[in-house]
């Protein structure tokens, strides 16, 4: 038998977490007409970086989304995560949060975040462990027997987020996550969010149409057009971390985000 | 919520009221005797008539055409009910046609399926079927549009099988509406069985009821009643029971 150590990786571990997409099309076809929803999309996400979406509303944020998540597959172009295409969803590489209360009403928040592991016959002892350290890591310490109707718009979200994160993929994707909430409570999320993100270093990739909290959050934004969905822009935040309410209301932050709605308004 | 003591005190009370107006104009005679007896005779004539073994025959007989429609006609509904949720096609062709054949009185049928089956058991089980398999059908294909689709990317966006997804998306979702369908199923089949015996039959207890009503045997007739008003309420309220079990995260 040969070492197995010996064994060059096929893949090098510095692609762990990196999301490429390179020059991404897709096309829909409706009984009416081919609806190009997204066309000639690339862009690359290096490993823990935090980059925000952001584009008038059907510019293809979620089909781009979808595809990163395998769960849609591109009509031309190519989709790697950690530098390998994805042609179903892979949980071990990503995580998806999504948009509305997507948890099930019928299991308690641990069972619903252990769900992903019960797909995949993990045994009893071990799944509850992982589940009670993603609760403690979300900030739902104790809250594993409830209900999701027993819980708070945020704390279900909190919920969502640790079920994305219990099999530790090295990518997080979020569509909209917060966008149900209220404005107090939207806020108190997004450094909650921040905060797990530093912990655990993964690479996000977040879809919002909130243009404060796409410069609050993100490391790059990237804005996209309609009809057919493209890139436009993509920039750096250069603000420091961690991101404070004070930067909110400076220089930086305001021509960042006067940058994004100009692109916006002119493609909406 | 309904289960507080102070409600349980008033729906007790209003069910022996019911009773004592009963008995009372039967015995003061405000209501002819022989046309109303009074609720302590019915009574008394359905604990001899739980005695009598032709009585227990005929609940026999009926139980075992309820039970054989039943068990025939829930699966088969449900299964179509999938199919038709599941196929747009099938959908859009079959949804209309069974809200139509829905509408339609069921009895009108009846005497077809005397002159086809002839009397007896296999009419009788044809038409508490035929009764039920329509609200069934309908019933699953609400349950299986009840399914959040949000739901069904989750668990695919988490590797999820076909036979986990059924398992751990489908079933749970549509648990209480396929439950409160057995349920409503039941009396739609009861109803069905119970007038296929009465129309024409030679035995079953629908038939006895009928008998008893055409000899004007009254403290027989109001004693039936009784026992399947009991049963029926007995069967609607276990599944209930188990209603609330199931689906206590609705919300
Ligand atoms: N299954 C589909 N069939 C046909 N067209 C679709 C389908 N899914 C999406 N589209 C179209 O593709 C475009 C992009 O949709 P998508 O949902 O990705 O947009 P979005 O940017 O996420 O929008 P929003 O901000 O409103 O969530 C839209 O024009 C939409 O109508
Ligand atoms: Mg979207």
């Amino acid at each position: 038998m040969q070492p197995l150590a010996n064994i060059t990786p096929l893949k090098p571990a510095s692609r762990a977490g990196a999301v490429e997409i390179r020059g991404v099309g897709q096309v829909f076809k409706t009984s009416t007409q081919d609806v190009t929803a997204l066309e000639d999309v690339s862009m690359e996400v290096k490993p823990g970086r935090f980059v925000v979406l952001v584009g008038p509303s059907g510019c293809g944020k979620s089909t781009l989304l979808m595809m990163m998540a395998g769960l849609r597959q591109q009509t031309s172009g190519t989709v790697l995560i950690n530098g390998a295409p994805i042609p179903k969803p892979d949980p071990n590489r990503v995580g998806v949060v999504f948009q509305e209360a997507s948890l099930f009403p019928w299991l308690t928040a641990e069972e619903n975040i252990e769900f992903p592991l019960t797909l995949r016959g993990t045994p009893k002892v071990e799944r509850r462990a992982k589940a009670q350290d993603a609760l403690k890591l979300v900030g739902l310490d104790g809250f594993g027997k409830r209900h999701p109707h027993e819980l708070s718009g945020g704390m279900k979200q909190r919920v969502s987020i640790a079920r994305g994160l219990v099999q530790d993929p090295p990518v997080l994707l979020m569509d909209e996550p917060f966008a149900a909430l209220d404005e107090q409570t939207r806020m108190t999320m997004g450094d909650e969010l921040l905060r797990i993100w530093a912990a655990t270093g993964k690479t996000v990739v977040f879809v919002t149409h909130s243009l404060t909290e796409a410069v609050y959050l993100a490391d790059e934004v990237v804005v996209m057009s309609a009809r057919p969905g493209r890139i436009v822009d993509h920039l750096t935040v250069s603000l420091p971390r961690p991101r404070t309410y004070e930067m909110l209301s400076g220089d930086v932050f305001g021509s960042l985000r006067d940058r994004i709605w100009r692109h916006i308004r002119k493609s909406a | 919520m309904s289960g507080t003591l102070g409600f349980k005190l008033a729906r007790v009370a209003v069910v022996v009221a019911v009773f004592l107006l009963w008995e009372t104009l039967s015995r003061t005679g405000i209501v002819n005797p022989r046309l109303l007896p009074s609720a302590s005779d019915s009574l008394a004539m359905l604990g001899e008539l739980l005695q009598r073994a032709s009585v227990r025959n005929d609940l026999l007989v009926t139980a075992s055409e309820v039970l054989t429609a039943f068990i025939l006609a829930v699966p088969l509904g449900a299964l179509i009910g999938f199919l038709i949720a599941e196929n747009r096609y099938f959908a859009d062709v079959a949804k209309p046609l069974l809200f139509f054949a829905f509408s339609i009185p069921k009895s009108i049928f009846l005497p077809m399926f005397i002159l086809v089956f002839g009397v007896g058991f296999a009419e009788k089980v044809g038409y508490g079927f035929f009764s039920t398999i329509f609200i069934v059908i309908m019933s699953t294909t609400a349950a299986v549009e009840s399914v959040k689709i949000e739901h069904l990317t989750v668990a695919r966006s988490y590797g999820a099988t076909t036979a986990q997804t059924a398992f751990r998306v489908y079933l749970p979702s549509m648990l209480p509406v396929l439950l409160e369908a057995l349920r409503i199923s039941m009396i739609f089949n009861l109803t069905g069985v119970m007038l296929a015996e009465m129309y024409a039959s030679r035995n079953g207890f629908g038939h006895q009821i009928a008998t008893w009503g055409e000899n004007f045997q009254m403290k027989q007739l109001l004693a039936g009643v009784v026992m399947i008003s009991v049963i029926a309420i007995a069967f609607n309220e276990l599944i209930r029971w188990i209603e609330t079990r199931c689906s206590h995260w609705r919300t």
